[in-house]
């Protein structure tokens, strides 16, 4: 049902041509796109989007000779959408992209994060390392304190996914992928024209949106939070890492502020690249993404010339 | 906007009570989870009955409380429209119902949180009920 309504919105295919694919991950049914040849670069999006996000970073990196794979989490996209609140953790969606990672036997792999594909990705980087070559970060988070002074206000982001007011708000009323969506983001015609009927078809009936709120709810804001002890590991971890890393960044930010978060992530991987900042709030992909595979593309041209990794 | 009552069972013959809207972890915030107790004298009653309430429209309301081994009861809760048991859910109404539960809730469960920032959200996300 959910590819028919996608299907007939107006140049969904010229937009989105690739070709489904489906594994079995943990129990669920994960979607995921393999486009191209050559090392692997996983493009990993957040809440409440999917795949479709990377719509325009998806051919430059496959011309640039790269093969990219793009899953949607579970909960999200084409994948399965567990109905209950207890199906999702941080660590079984860092479980879930290592099952489809082995799957695939992917090697050398480039991870490419966004959102909550950050602590999704990056823990997937962290725990197999044999499988990494490279990571780049964009507008998400790696640490156990308040991810931004964003997420610590009661309006309007913790009153949004309160008990009861989430399941209302995100489940009944869509509000992230109708609204929130449309907020961040700089060119709103452009997202009106391309994208914004392909955000909520996929999500079109308030149990498939159930990850919409939950994933606000695994944000630590303190030190009982539920990921707090992951987020502690995962920083640990990347500030032993020696990954190429690449940092890009929205100018406009205001989610993970553009003032604060891409020098946090410096500090934490001083030997990063960047932070490049391109025009985009939160969801930049949808304002640069040309740009942001250009900036992937020769990041990695650099490494290769290195023989790096 | 929190012209919500706490009422007795009412009457289920010729009714049927239809899921609206259910909420896995009310405990997120304790201090939800703390109001809903309070208001149905919870440590008391158990999950020997259901809560009731009257909204706006004057339809009622079922909270279900639903219990969950390891964690605080309750731990999760499902709301019921009562309804005519053949007749199907006026969904404008019950949104605007549900709407005002959640002010009755907000209200409620008392500062920091205030049903402005609800109302404020509401109207930043253009939700019909919020004007």
């Amino acid at each position: 049902m959910t590819v028919n309504a996608l299907e007939s919105i107006e140049g969904f295919r010229d937009k989105w041509p690739f070709a489904a694919r489906y594994v079995r991950v943990n129990g669920w049914r994960m979607h995921y796109v393999d486009e191209g040849t050559g090392d692997p670069v996983l493009l990993l999006h957040g809440n409440p989007t999917w795949g479709f996000l990377y719509r325009d970073v998806i051919p430059p990196l496959v011309n640039s000779g790269r093969r990219v794979i793009v899953p949607d989490m579970i909960g999200f996209g084409l994948s399965e959408k567990p109905a209950r609140e207890q199906a999702h953790s941080l660590d079984g969606h860092i479980a879930n992209l290592t099952g489809l990672v082995r799957q695939l036997n992917l090697r050398r792999a480039t991870i490419v994060c966004h959102d909550w594909g950050g602590p999704t990705g990056l823990g997937f980087a962290m725990s197999n390392p044999e499988r990494a070559r490279a990571l780049a970060v964009m507008s998400t988070w790696a640490w156990p304190t308040p991810a931004a002074e964003f997420h610590t206000r009661l309006f309007p982001w913790r009153i949004m996914h309160a008990p009861l007011v989430g399941p209302y708000l995100l489940g009944r009323h869509n509000v992230l992928a109708r609204r929130g969506v449309y907020l961040s983001v700089v060119g709103r015609d452009k997202l009106c024209r391309e994208a914004q009927a392909v955000y909520e078809a996929i999500l079109p009936d308030a149990e498939t949106r159930l990850l919409t709120w939950v994933w606000p709810r695994w944000i630590p804001l303190d030190d009982t939070a539920r990921a707090q002890a992951r987020f502690a590991w995962l920083e640990a971890e990347l500030a032993k890492s020696r990954l190429p890393t690449l940092i890009i960044w929205g100018r406009e930010d205001e989610v993970f502020d553009a003032a604060t978060f891409p020098e946090r992530f410096k500090r934490l991987l001083p030997h990063a690249d960047g932070p490049h900042m391109v025009t985009g709030r939160h969801f930049l992909q949808e304002d640069s993404g040309p740009e942001i595979a250009r900036l992937i593309a020769a990041f990695l041209d650099r490494l290769d010339k290195r023989g790096g990794a | 906007m929190a012209d919500v009552a706490v009422i007795a069972k009412p009457a289920a013959e010729g009714t049927r009570q239809a899921l609206v809207l259910t909420e896995d972890r009310l405990g997120h915030y304790p201090e939800f989870r703390a109001f809903f107790a309070r208001a149905f004298d919870l440590d008391r009653v158990g999950l020997s009955e259901a809560g009731f309430v009257r909204a706006p429209s004057g339809m009622a309301y079922a909270l279900v409380f639903v219990g969950r081994s390891g964690e605080p009861f309750p731990s999760g809760l499902e709301v019921y429209a009562i309804v005519d048991a053949l007749e199907p859910l006026d969904d404008a109404m019950v949104d605007k119902d549900l709407w005002a539960i959640l002010g009755w809730m907000i209200g409620g469960v008392g500062a920091p949180w205030s049903v402005e920032d609800l109302q404020a959200t509401g109207r930043l996300y253009r939700i019909p009920a919020a004007g």
